[in-house]
Formats: structure tokens, C-alpha cells, sequence
């Protein structure tokens, strides 16, 4: 009796245990079959065009879950395509955006990446780098590429090839509130060309102070948090003085830039703001400017044009971006699609880019979500952002070269981390060229720790 | 745990007198028997533990001296760098500061917590009625998901009308506030402290109170007799029967306290100006988000012998304590 | 404490009648004021979570107001969650994973407690003491270990890699161990003398005595394992193995979030714990008390 329980216990842990290793055994196995399956195709592709037709060739499509409006146009996207065509099916998978960076990193250490995937701009870097991802120079042509958004094709570049193209782009403004404005005298600017000087803007702020409707002149969406935000919008206010986030020459260092008397003239201005009550460090909440209309300015992206549009109706103005120290500088960049080495299939992963970047199909998209379409055939198609849209500004900007692109260098991790540090100290009070120097020794140190980051030939 | 160390010791008596009583019987067959049963049911849990913990921690401590990166370059492999990791990390002036932070919270919220489980405890132990209902809603915080908390909560301490800096403004007749809770440097780690305690207390309230329902009535019988009051009953008799209760209430908040991740990293990521910067958070931020998992994997050695270390001295002294 | 206010007085006495009252009256008061301060966020949620009107919802968030059901009062939320997001698999899901760890966790860690508790072999102090250090080592240090390692199995993406990994506990297994070591041991040397096998005795006399302690252990194990988060984001991909955990990030997308959807998915991830806490509340205090933590 006794010996017969302690085997019935052992046997139920043994059963348990090899179940769960047949569980993986079956996956595995059918996973190896597919993959023969798969590569005997690529092997019969080039020779024989029509027995990959009969046979659809399955891919991986990864991306983030987004807004609803984003996730319905993408997964109507992935159904139409299939249906389109019979040579490749592809099978989409929805990843939280919360996570996503964690759980790509996640893959790409495990090695099971997909065909084709999206990543949020800069965090790009890392996998072309280490050479996840390939170039797809062959696939698109040089008209294609001249119609894509110069700032489209810059972040999607690395080491002179290009490895990502997204469907579209962000756009970096001000938005002003019309009434205050006027009431307050000050001129509103219409285009890129006549935006305001930074004596401008710095008067503009006052008068606005000066009204009795307004508690802060501008809103800097400090309610974002510990957020990219950060480095999204307030890079551009350092690149205006004529430093940046790293030396772009090398992407060597980011000594004599980040730390440059510009940037930490430029922080010391935007510190002020804040010093100065001009912009409030911790807002009570995200509608300062369109809910409680406390605030005259808004400095924020494309993404907000639904709220404020319902919140100020007509009042609302967008504004360029201003000349900051020197130059007007604006932020850019949003998810873009690479395809994966890994991938059995590139010219199936890309034959599905192929179609997401079709202007129609840009536009679908860019309807649901409000983004700035990232070519221009489909930019001067859309109402908001083409000629004479309520939205062209953001266009203007990023067609002109206004907009700058995030550092192109794997160390990008390191460089948004500790310029967000910067960032969220320098408002709470922090001495500004500590804190730069701090930053600027973290960043060396990655760069330094990882030999340069050498791109490999 | 002291229990632990004592059991050993009297257990190690017994045994010897066991093993003599067994051989002059003859029951060396049966010691022999009892020895495989034993490492048969100890078979799976070493096993699994083994394979899924131990092996996992041998590996990080190997990461430790490697510039392991979390999205790997087959072209720049990872490599050899002997204590950079450590050299590195005893300069690192934010492993100090998230130590410190460490060491901050454990020192405030472990006595403060503790005391505070004691109090509920005591209040939901009267016979009342509806006391389960109140039991339950004491223990509402301990059941809700960390992450959701934080993100209540960083509602409740919204710096400008969030209902905490109204519910001051209220209470100090307009004289008080509104606070930066969580962007104000002195005070992000104290309002991190308060939603922790929050979170955190009901679960030891119930020990506490099944410490309290565990304490034989004769006692109080017995200083009622010697008419003791109820502050007397309570220091004399509740407190030191709630002795080995307090020790496993203090030892486990303390190693909670170190592990203390999830509500910073929702809430300030261990800002502003690193004023609520944690080990963990450090640990996480260094290997998931600026891909250094060799530094990662150091700081996690380094971490876990030194609360190794705290948790080694609080045994012993609690041990020391009890004689 | 439970009856330490009557016995000195005069319980016929109508001053103290009157004080009795007062004195329950202050009590509940006590309770129910700190009652309002464990409540009030959680209330925050399930308020916010009904109200449709996202626009509302933000403004209300950081006042007063946000306690206040008013305006569209509904559960569009809800709808949502379940319709967007397929609720109901992420949920079987999680409440599978985290129900068989804690079956599973139960035999496993009680067998080991009872052998290092109660039987004699070599080598077992040195256990007792790694399984004590093990309760110190921080999740968050081993995933990517335990992930290139499972990754070489081609556990990925699965039920199991979720829960195998959690299935012993260090902490499980030293409050098992507690807790048989307290069981007087003149038990089971009557049944050994009686010719049972210690197997048996596990079986038969220690774990029907120590049902108090395998529902503190399975309550424990069920709050850790259902906040879960890193280890199941590093391992799944696609809906199938995913849990509410990792699901629920789905939702943090850029700004303006969907604050209504948020606490509508957050409520419902609090409901299933919420209630086996109801349910147990009295047998779990109970099985505490029994349990050797009190000491």
C-alpha cells in the first residue's frame, strides 16, 4: 500500500512533466516541418515562379496594438491583402505597446523574430546594428524613395543603407489658442517661413502671462511623465542653439555637444520657463490648454489635432516651430516596418510592405490615426496635412528639413534615458550643466563600451 | 526563521538519541529507508528549483563579468571583462543612491507597517458585527493588482487638485498645499512609502490578527485577576505572545522592501533626480531599457548578497533576541 | 482583546449602558473612517471604469469628482475590453497558469517541507538554508537567463514555459516548513512504531493535520502568481499563451490613453482575487492562526 502511493505520487509529477515535454515537442516538430517546407520553396522559388504560387508562402507580421482606430485599419489591411493575392498570407500578431520594446528585445535574444515587424523611430538602431534586420535598398527604387518624406527615409538609414520605411510620420508644433492670442496682440504665424523670431516667442509668452484667463503661457505636456517624450520634444530645443543630443560627425561622443555652452544655454532658458511660472513642471492634468484653457500655447505633436480641434473649435491655431537660439528645429519620427534576417521570406514580407506603403493604403491609415502620411503623393491627397489643410504646417516642416530625426546610432537607448533625466531634473530644479555633464559621461561610457558600435561590412 | 535554527538544533538532539535508540532496536533498515523517501520527496521542488532558479542565478553571476547586451550582435559577441562590472558599479554614484533609497524605505516602512498591521489587527479582532466586512476591505489593497494601484494612485497625489492635496487643503483650512507628491524631491519617495504601506498592510493585519486569536484567553483571564489594565494586558501579554508573529512580519516586509520595483517604475521610474531610484529599478532600467545586462546581472549579485547579508544579521539578532 | 472592557464594571449599571454604546459607536467610527482610506482608490476605479465619457473621465480624474458616479453611467468599458480585446482568453489564460502553479506548488513544496522537517538525512541543513537564501534572489535578475535557457528547448510561446519555472517556491516551502516542524513528533513515531512508512505518514496523518497551512500557501502563491509580469512578457508572443498581465499593457499606447478602458480591464483583473479572498476570508484567517507563524 505504502510503496503503491509513493509511486502514484512519483507517476502523476513523471506524467505531468512529460506532458509538458510532448506539448513542446509537438510545437517544435511542427515548427521544424514548416521551416523545411518553407526553405524548399525559397529553393524552387527562383526557379519555377508558379509553384510558389500554388503554394502561399505564410508570414510573421508583428506590430504594435496602438489605438484602436490604428489596430482595425492594419488587421482590415492584413484580410484585404490576403484575399488580394494567393502567394503570401500573412499572419499578424498584435503586441502590447506598452511592452513592446521589452518583448522585441526579448525575441530578437531568443531568435525568434518575425518576417516583419514595426518599432517605435529611433529604437530601430539597436537591430540594424547587430544585424537583425536587412537592407531593403533592392527592393525599393529610387522614384519610390523620392517620394517618401526626406525625414522618412534619414530615420529609416543606417550606415548608408536603408533598412526601415514607415507609413507614416509625426509632426512637432505649437498650438496656440486664437482668442488669447489676439487679445494679447501678438502676430500668428502662417508658415514656416514667417515664424516667430525668439524674441518673438519670449514676448509672445509674456503677453500672454499677462492675461487673466492664463496661469501658464505655455503647456509643455510635463504631465507626459518619464516619457521619450522628453528627448522627442525638447531635443529640438537644444538643436536650435546649434548643439545636439551627440555628435553626429561619428556618433562617437556626445562630449563638447550635449554639454556644449549652446545646450546648456538652451536648457537654462527652458529651466526659467518653469523658474519663472511661465510653464507649469507637474500639471494637474493633460487639458491645461484645450479643457480648462489655462494655458495659451501648447507645445505638442499631430496626435493631439482631435482634443484640442473638439476642445477650442475655432480659436484653434497651429502654430510653426519657432526659431529657438538660432534655428527653428522640430522633432519627427513614428513606427516604421523592417524586415527581419530571420526572415525565409523577405521578398514575401516585402511584398506586404509593398502594399501597406501604397498611398491609398497610407491614407487609410493616416485617416484612422491622424498621422502625417509619409509620402507625398498621399500627403497632398489628405485634407488635414496637404496644401491649404488646417494641418500643412506639420508637412511643411518635415518636407523643408525643419524636422531632425532622433540621433541615428545604437546608443540611442542611452542617449533618450539620460537626456529624459536631464530633462525631468533640470525642471524640478537641477543645475543644468551638472546634469548635462552627468549625461554626457553615460552616453561616452556606452559608446566606449561598446567599441564605438562599429558598423560591420 | 529563528524558529528554524532552533528546530534544527533540537531536532539535531533528537536525532542522535533517535539514531541510538534505532540502532540498539535494530532499525537500521528502516533509517536506510527512510533516508531514500526522504530525497525522493525532495526530488521534484530540488529539481525544479535547481533548474529554474539556481542555474539561472549561476548563469547571471557569469553575466556579471561579461558585457552581455540584451539585443545580442553576432558580429561584436559578447565578451570577457572581468570586474569592469563591479569596479564600475561600486562608483556608480546611482547604485549608491538607490541602495540609500533601499535602506530609506526598509527603515521607515518596516517599523511603520508593522505597527500599523498591529493596530488593524487588534481593531478587527473585536467582536463586532459586520467585522468580516470590515476585515475584507482592509485587505481590499492587498489583492489588487500592483500596477493598477500605482496608477490610481499617481491620480491621488496629482499635484494640482488631486484628491489628496484637496483632502489637505481641506483638513488645514486652505493653509496647507497643493504638493508635488510625486515630482517634489523630498517628497516622491515618502508618497511611494505611503501607497507601499497601503498596498501592503492588510496582508500582515491578518497574520497579526490570527497571532491575536492564537493568544490562549487564561492570560487575560489571569491579569484581570491581578487587575492589570488594558495598556498593561496589552505590553505584558499580546506583545510578547506576538513575538515570533512580529519576527516573520519583520523579516518578510524587509525582503519586500528590498525588492521594492514595480509601483517606482509605474510612478516616477525612480525619479525626480533619482530621489526614489531603487536597486531593482537600477537592475531594470540598466539590463531592459539601456540593453546592459552584464551590468544588470552584476548589480543582482552584488544586491542579493547584501540582503544575504541584512537578512543573515537580522536572524541572528532576532535569534539572540528570543534567549 | 476581545473581552477585556466588561469584567471590572457593573454590567446593569445605566451609565455604563450608556458608555457601552458610545464606545461601539467611536469604534465603528474608527473602523469606518480607516475603512475609507483602504476603500478610496479602489472605489476610484470601479467609478471611473463606468463612466462612458472619456473626455469626462480626465477631467474628473484629479478631483473629487472622480469618486462621483455621474454624467453617461454605463459599462461601454466593459463592452469594449471584451469585444477589443478578446477579455475572456487572456483571462482562461491567466487563471489556468496560475492554477495549476498553485495545485502543482502545493504537492511539490509541501513534500520537500515535510522530508526537511521531519526526516533524517544528510545534507538537509544546507538545504534549508539555500532554500532560505533562494527567497532573496530577484526575478527581475534571472528572466534572461531563464529565457536563453528555455529558448534552447523551444519552450517559447506556451502554457507551460508560465508555469513549470514557478511550480517551487522558496517561500512556499519554507512556510510549509514552519509549519510541520511544530506538528508534535510523538504522531507519527506512534505510527512509525505502528510499521507505517514515513511516505505514508506524510500522506495519511501530516497533510490532513496541515490543511490550514496548504490554503495559506495556495492563497499566497495564487496573489504573487497573478501579478506576474516580466516572465510571461519575455516568453509569450501572440494572443494564445498571453495573460491579463501582459495584456493589459495593450493598452498603454501613447497619449491620451483610453483611461475608461484601463480601469474597466483593471477591475476585472481584481475581481477573480477579490473573491476568492471573500470566499476564504474566514478559513484563511483561520488557517493562519493555526499555522506556525503565530508561533
Amino acid at each position: 500500500m505504502k510503496k503503491v502511493l509513493l509511486w502514484l505520487i512519483v507517476l502523476v509529477i513523471g506524467i505531468s512533466m512529460v506532458i509538458s515535454f510532448l506539448f513542446t515537442g509537438c510545437k517544435a516538430k511542427t515548427e521544424v516541418v514548416e521551416e523545411t517546407a518553407t526553405e524548399d520553396e525559397v529553393a524552387e522559388e527562383p526557379a519555377e515562379e508558379e509553384a510558389a504560387a500554388e503554394e502561399p508562402v505564410t508570414i510573421k507580421v508583428w506590430f504594435h496594438s496602438g489605438k484602436g482606430e490604428e489596430r482595425d485599419v492594419l488587421e482590415k489591411q492584413v484580410e484585404e491583402f490576403n484575399t488580394m493575392q494567393d502567394e503570401v498570407i500573412v499572419e499578424p500578431i498584435v503586441l502590447p505597446e506598452g511592452s513592446f520594446n521589452e518583448q522585441t528585445a526579448a525575441a530578437s535574444l531568443a531568435g525568434d523574430l518575425p518576417d516583419l515587424l514595426d518599432f517605435d523611430g529611433p529604437n530601430l538602431y539597436n537591430y540594424t546594428w547587430a544585424g537583425h534586420l536587412i537592407p531593403l535598398d533592392e527592393y525599393v527604387s529610387s522614384e519610390l524613395k523620392d517620394d517618401f518624406l526626406p525625414s522618412i527615409i534619414e530615420q529609416g538609414t543606417y550606415g548608408g543603407k536603408l533598412y526601415s520605411l514607415g507609413t507614416f510620420d509625426s509632426g512637432l508644433a505649437i498650438w496656440g489658442n486664437k482668442a488669447y492670442l489676439e487679445k494679447a496682440g501678438v502676430r500668428i504665424p502662417t508658415s514656416i517661413e514667417d515664424t516667430w523670431t525668439f524674441e518673438e516667442f519670449n514676448e509672445a509668452l509674456v503677453a500672454l502671462q499677462a492675461l487673466d484667463e492664463v496661469e501658464y503661457a505655455i503647456d509643455f505636456k510635463m504631465n507626459y511623465g518619464v516619457d521619450e517624450w522628453d528627448t522627442y520634444g525638447f531635443s529640438p530645443i537644444i538643436q536650435g542653439w546649434g548643439a545636439d543630443l551627440i555628435d553626429r560627425s561619428d556618433y562617437q561622443s556626445a562630449e563638447g555637444v550635449l554639454n556644449s555652452p549652446e545646450a546648456v544655454e538652451a536648457l537654462t532658458w527652458f529651466q526659467s520657463l518653469f523658474v519663472d511660472g511661465y510653464a507649469n513642471a507637474a500639471p494637474a492634468g493633460d487639458d491645461d490648454f484645450y479643457g480648462r484653457k489655462i494655458s495659451g500655447l501648447s507645445f505638442v505633436g499631430h496626435w493631439m489635432w482631435t482634443p484640442h480641434s473638439e476642445g477650442l473649435g475655432d480659436d484653434l491655431v497651429l502654430i510653426p516651430m519657432p526659431i529657438f537660439g538660432k534655428k527653428a528645429v522640430t522633432g519627427m519620427g513614428s513606427w516604421c516596418w523592417g524586415i527581419t534576417s530571420q526572415s525565409e521570406n523577405p521578398e514575401a514580407a516585402w511584398k506586404f510592405l509593398e502594399f501597406l506603403i501604397e498611398p491609398d493604403e497610407i491614407l487609410r491609415m493616416t485617416n484612422a490615426n491622424g498621422a502625417v502620411p509619409a509620402r507625398k503623393s498621399a500627403l497632398a491627397q489628405s485634407e488635414l496635412y496637404g496644401e491649404g489643410g488646417v494641418l500643412n504646417i506639420f508637412a511643411q516642416q518635415l518636407e523643408e528639413g525643419v524636422a531632425v530625426p532622433r540621433p541615428i546610432t545604437p546608443a540611442y537607448p542611452t542617449i533618450t534615458t539620460a537626456f529624459i533625466e536631464v530633462i525631468q531634473n533640470i525642471v524640478s530644479g537641477a543645475d543644468v550643466k551638472s546634469e548635462l555633464d552627468k549625461a554626457v559621461k553615460k552616453i561616452d561610457q556606452d559608446i566606449e563600451d561598446n567599441q564605438g558600435y562599429p558598423i560591420a561590412e | 526563521m529563528h524558529n528554524l535554527n532552533q528546530n534544527i538544533k533540537m531536532r539535531r538532539k533528537s536525532n542522535n538519541s533517535d539514531l541510538r535508540s534505532n540502532l540498539k532496536r535494530g532499525f537500521g533498515y528502516k533509517r536506510k529507508r527512510e533516508v531514500t523517501v526522504a530525497w525522493v520527496l525532495c526530488a521534484p521542488a530540488l529539481t525544479l528549483l535547481f533548474i529554474f532558479l539556481v542555474v539561472p542565478f549561476i548563469i547571471a553571476f557569469f553575466l556579471s563579468f561579461t558585457d552581455q547586451r540584451l539585443i545580442p550582435n553576432p558580429n561584436m559577441p559578447t565578451q570577457f571583462i572581468g570586474f569592469r562590472n563591479f569596479l564600475r558599479l561600486f562608483m556608480d554614484e546611482y547604485f549608491q543612491r538607490a541602495l540609500l533609497n533601499n535602506f530609506i524605505f526598509a527603515i521607515v516602512v518596516v517599523p511603520v507597517q508593522t505597527a500599523f498591521a498591529l493596530l488593524l489587527a487588534i481593531l478587527v479582532n473585536q467582536k463586532l458585527r459586520f467585522i468580516n466586512l470590515f476585515r475584507t476591505i482592509y485587505f481590499t489593497p492587498v489583492v489588487t493588482t500592483m500596477v493598477v494601484v500605482a496608477i490610481v494612485w499617481s491620480f491621488l497625489y496629482n499635484p494640482g487638485e488631486g484628491f489628496i492635496n484637496q483632502f489637505i487643503k481641506t483638513i488645514s483650512g486652505g493653509l496647507l498645499g497643493p504638493y508635488g507628491w510625486l515630482d517634489d524631491t523630498r517628497l516622491a519617495l515618502t508618497a511611494i512609502m505611503v501607497l507601499s504601506i497601503w498596498q501592503g498592510v492588510g496582508f500582515q493585519m491578518v497574520i497579526y490578527l490570527a497571532g491575536l486569536q492564537g493568544i490562549p484567553a487564561e492570560l487575560y483571564e489571569a491579569a484581570e485577576v491581578d487587575s492589570a489594565n488594558a495598556w498593561q494586558k496589552f505590553w505584558y501579554i499580546t506583545l510578547p505572545q506576538l513575538k515570533n508573529t512580529t519576527i516573520f512580519v519583520v523579516i518578510s516586509t524587509t525582503i519586500l522592501a528590498f525588492k521594492l520595483f514595480t509601483q517606482v517604475w509605474v510612478m516616477t521610474r525612480g525619479g525626480p533626480q533619482s530621489a526614489t531610484l531603487t536597486a531593482i529599478v537600477l537592475l531594470y532600467k540598466e539590463g531592459f531599457v539601456q540593453n546592459r545586462i552584464g551590468y544588470s546581472a552584476a548589480i543582482a549579485v552584488l544586491f542579493f548578497l547584501i540582503v544575504f547579508f541584512i537578512s543573515m544579521v537580522q536572524r541572528i539578532y532576532l535569534r539572540g533576541e528570543r534567549r | 482583546m476581545k473581552n477585556n472592557v466588561s469584567t471590572n464594571r457593573n454590567p446593569f449599571g445605566i451609565r455604563y449602558m450608556v458608555s457601552k454604546r458610545m464606545s461601539i459607536g467611536i469604534r465603528y467610527l474608527i473602523l469606518v473612517i480607516i475603512a475609507l482610506f483602504f476603500l478610496f482608490p479602489t472605489v476610484f476605479m470601479f467609478v471611473s471604469s463606468i463612466k462612458n465619457n472619456e473626455t469626462q473621465i480626465i477631467s474628473d480624474m484629479s478631483n473629487l469628482r472622480a469618486f462621483v458616479p455621474y454624467g453617461d453611467i454605463g459599462f461601454k468599458n466593459y463592452f469594449d475590453v471584451f469585444t477589443q480585446l478578446r477579455f475572456a482568453r487572456f483571462m482562461f489564460n491567466s487563471l489556468f497558469i496560475v492554477g495549476t502553479i498553485v495545485f502543482a506548488g502545493l504537492i511539490v513544496n509541501s513534500m520537500i517541507a515535510y522530508s526537511l522537517a521531519r526526516l533524517r538525512f544528510r545534507g538537509r541543513n544546507i538545504i534549508i538554508s539555500l532554500i532560505i537564501a533562494l527567497i532573496i534572489v530577484p526575478v527581475e535578475s534571472i528572466v534572461i537567463p531563464l529565457l536563453l535557457m528555455v529558448n534552447k528547448v523551444g519552450w517559447i510561446d506556451s502554457y507551460h514555459v508560465q508555469i513549470i519555472p514557478f511550480i517551487a517556491d522558496a517561500f512556499s516551502i519554507f512556510l510549509f516548513y514552519q509549519f510541520f516542524i511544530d506538528i508534535p513528533t510523538e504522531i507519527d513515531e506512534a505510527a512509525i512504531v505502528d510499521g507505517a512508512s514515513s511516505f505514508r505518514v506524510y500522506w495519511n496523518i501530516i497533510i490532513p493535520l496541515s490543511l490550514p497551512v496548504f490554503a495559506t500557501v495556495a492563497i499566497l502563491q495564487f496573489l504573487f502568481r497573478w501579478n506576474d509580469f516580466l516572465w510571461p512578457l519575455m516568453v509569450t508572443r501572440g494572443y494564445e499563451y498571453r495573460p491579463l498581465t501582459v495584456a493589459i499593457q495593450q493598452l498603454f499606447t501613447q497619449a491620451p490613453k483610453m483611461w475608461g478602458d484601463i480601469f474597466a480591464f483593471a477591475s476585472m483583473i481584481t475581481i477573480p482575487s477579490l473573491t476568492v479572498f471573500l470566499v476564504f476570508q474566514k478559513w484563511f484567517v483561520r488557517s493562519i492562526a493555526s499555522s506556525s507563524i503565530k508561533g
